[in-house]
């Protein structure tokens, strides 16, 4: 087959890139080859089953700039947790201290480049992981030595800012020794000043017995388009936990993929995003469960209102020789409004035969005798449908165990709720 | 305080309520009897605003307002209460909060500034007392595992709280063991106030030993055949109800 000739977006991209690349640390040839990645995937087609549900074409006809290295100060949201690193559009603010949280922190100036920049393969995100391996600014890498074991947490606020619309390509590598412990929280925020695009990526190893607690936090502004990869593997014994919360940006793509390599490898993957206004958000979740003994569990919780879109694709794969391993999603959605949308896909496939397997998903509306129950005891109408709209999430945040993100996490829902609730009424 | 006049009502093409009248007053308690499906409960919940149900023809006032015209949580902050035949479990919500909210939007109707927490708690410690009820049922779901007894123990907790002028119970000593029946009756007993009304709707005598109606009406096939006093219903206890449809139809 001949080479297609790059779309305008790609071709865009690749000079900028071009321009940009002196700035830029790490080996270029590496860098090239990311781009030249990049290039040969493109921009998805609506035909790409990925993508069946998210369309990238208002995306791919922006033309962001690439941020190029910087150190200087932005303004950000007051940190969750005391200890905080920022990242403005993927570059470290300030001397990265050598450990913050429970974690070694390394730059590429201090840590090897293989870690820092390892290529991430497949899936429909694969494209935009190249991308963000040939533009990232500031890698960041966090590890953990061998038995070192921390219950704080670690906040990296990843902020995306620009004169213009701006394209941030924040990369962060995370490596767990064998035995450690850690709880790593990341809050995407944005300048809202400009349409920005956020690329990121999370790539994650867990040696055997680790323990990592992701927080995720997404509350970029109503204009932002982030697309983000965490990529995640899961040695022997070590189990990965993220709590997701997915609130903001105009169009959203997550795609969390983990690999249960190691025997007893675990996953818990819960999360709730909330598609109000003209919100597009779309989380993909994908499983291998690789070993015997393996267990994942994914509870996703999805609300729509108004415009508000949302899509949820939890897989998990059960593959050969992946004996007495465990899979269970829930994955509830809930349309607030007339005209909101979620489309859910649960998919097992399973190639092993002594395994326990299960799914459920349900997309409704509130319980009609449940909401007259609380206006009979002189509740409104949107306080009713409020209550009932944080219970139906609290089921999922109940398991945010950081006090002052579930917190801002559930106030947050309750102003997006009454004000839309209010409206509708 | 409430006025209904010959109040029909129906869900779909199905009439249920065939020219109800009744005329209740502050301080008096209405029993109002009749056999399974003869329009207890569509009359209940017509009277809270319960949607499904088209009212076709009469009316109902209440303290001089036309109360079929208020939205269900008007009707609740102005002082109706509905206690529940079967109360909805509510997974997520849970009792302090719903007990606050519905405390305050009762406050806030009638000019009272919203309780804090402290004083919710005081409050709602005494009542808990009265219905027997433990602590930790503050911070479980609104009816979430509860049990029949409890659901019912529940509903009347509420009403201790919000103080309705008009209570409305709907087969409250159903499902209801001896003891349980007791500590309900108690409740409700302890609202009987010269400023507040209440009607239980119920088709068993037994709930009545325990509280004392001043009437007792007899309601089948959508309409008030008979209204007598409590002797009435002692006779129902003994005779059933077809005599009274009988004695209707005869006249």
């Amino acid at each position: 087959m001949s080479a297609m000739a790059p779309s305008p977006a790609t071709a865009h991209y690749r000079e900028a890139f071009e321009r940009l690349q002196p700035q830029l640390g790490g080996s270029a040839s590496r860098r090239a080859a990311a781009m030249q990645r990049f290039a040969e995937l493109g921009f998805p087609g609506a035909r790409e089953e990925a993508w069946k549900y998210t369309s990238l074409r208002r995306l791919e006809s922006r033309r962001f700039v690439p941020a190029a290295p910087t150190t200087s100060s932005v303004d950000v949201p007051v940190a969750f947790v005391a200890q905080r690193l920022v990242l403005a559009n993927g570059s470290p603010v300030g001397t990265v201290p050598a450990a913050l949280g429970g974690f070694t922190l390394g730059t590429l100036t201090t840590a090897s480049e293989d870690q820092l920049l390892r290529p991430v393969l497949g899936g429909g995100t694969e494209r935009f992981a190249a991308l963000n391996a040939a533009l990232s600014t500031g890698p960041l890498l966090l590890s953990t030595a061998t038995g070192q074991r921390s219950e704080d947490v670690l906040q990296l606020t990843l902020i995306t800012t620009g004169a213009g619309p701006t394209l941030a390509s924040p990369r962060v590598a995370v490596r767990m020794a064998a035995g450690s412990r850690a709880r790593l929280l990341i809050d995407h925020v944005d300048d809202g000043a400009h349409e920005h695009f956020t690329n990121a990526v999370l790539d994650i190893e867990l040696g055997a017995g680790a323990h990592l607690t992701l927080y995720r936090l997404q509350r970029q502004g109503e204009r932002a388009f982030h697309i983000e990869r965490i990529e995640t593997r899961v040695g022997e014994n070590a189990t990965f936990i993220m709590r997701d919360s997915q609130l903001g940006a105009a169009l959203a793509r997550l795609d969390t993929n983990v690999g249960l390599d190691g025997r007893a490898a675990a996953t818990e993957l819960t999360g709730v995003f909330l598609a109000d206004g003209a919100r597009h958000l779309d989380s993909h979740i994908h499983v291998g469960h690789h070993a015997i003994e393996t267990t994942s569990f994914q509870d996703y919780r999805g609300i729509a209102a108004n415009k508000g879109r949302g899509v949820f694709n939890g897989k998990a794969i059960v593959h050969e020789g992946a004996q007495k391993s465990n899979a269970r999603q829930v994955n509830r959605n809930l349309l607030l409004t007339r005209g909101a949308e979620i489309d859910t896909k649960p998919d097992l496939e399973i190639y092993a035969d002594d395994v326990q397997c299960s799914h459920g998903t349900t997309t409704g509306q509130l319980d009609p005798n449940a909401l007259f129950y609380l206006r009979s005891r002189g509740l409104s109408e949107p306080e009713a449908r409020s209550a009932l709209t944080r219970a139906f999430a609290g089921a999922v945040l109940a398991r945010v165990d950081e006090p002052a993100l579930a917190k801002y996490v559930h106030d947050e829902l309750d102003r997006r709720l009454v004000r839309l609730l209010e409206v509708a009424a | 305080m409430l006025s209904i006049r010959d109040l029909h009502a129906q869900i779909g093409v199905r009439k249920i309520l065939k020219g109800v009248n009744l005329e209740v007053k502050p301080g008096e308690v209405h029993a109002i009897m009749g056999p399974n499906g003869s329009g207890k409960s569509t009359l209940a919940s017509v009277l809270v605003g319960r949607a499904g149900y088209e009212v076709t023809k009469g009316y109902a006032h209440y303290l001089g307002d036309d109360l079929l015209a208020l939205e269900p949580e008007e009707r609740a902050r102005r002082g109706v209460f509905l206690a529940f035949q079967y109360p909805v479990e509510i997974p997520g919500v849970n009792n302090a909060y719903l007990l606050k909210a519905a405390l305050n939007a009762v406050r806030k109707q009638r000019g009272l500034p919203e309780l804090d927490a402290f004083e919710f708690l005081a409050l709602i410690k005494d009542k808990m007392k009265l219905m027997q009820m433990d602590e930790s049922f503050l911070s479980r779901g609104v009816n979430e595992g509860f049990s029949g007894g409890e659901k019912k123990r529940n509903e009347i907790l509420q009403m201790a709280v919000l103080e309705p002028r008009l209570a409305l119970l709907d087969e409250t000593d159903s499902g209801l063991d001896i003891d349980a029946l007791r500590v309900v009756a108690s409740g409700v007993n302890s609202l009987r106030s010269p400023e507040r009304a209440i009607v239980m709707v119920t088709h068993y005598q037994r709930l009545l030993d325990y509280i004392e109606p001043d009437f007792v009406h007899v309601l089948s096939d959508g309409r008030i055949l008979r209204t007598g006093d409590k002797s009435l219903a002692l006779e129902l206890e003994k005779r059933g109800y077809d005599w009274v449809k009988q004695e209707a139809s005869a006249a």
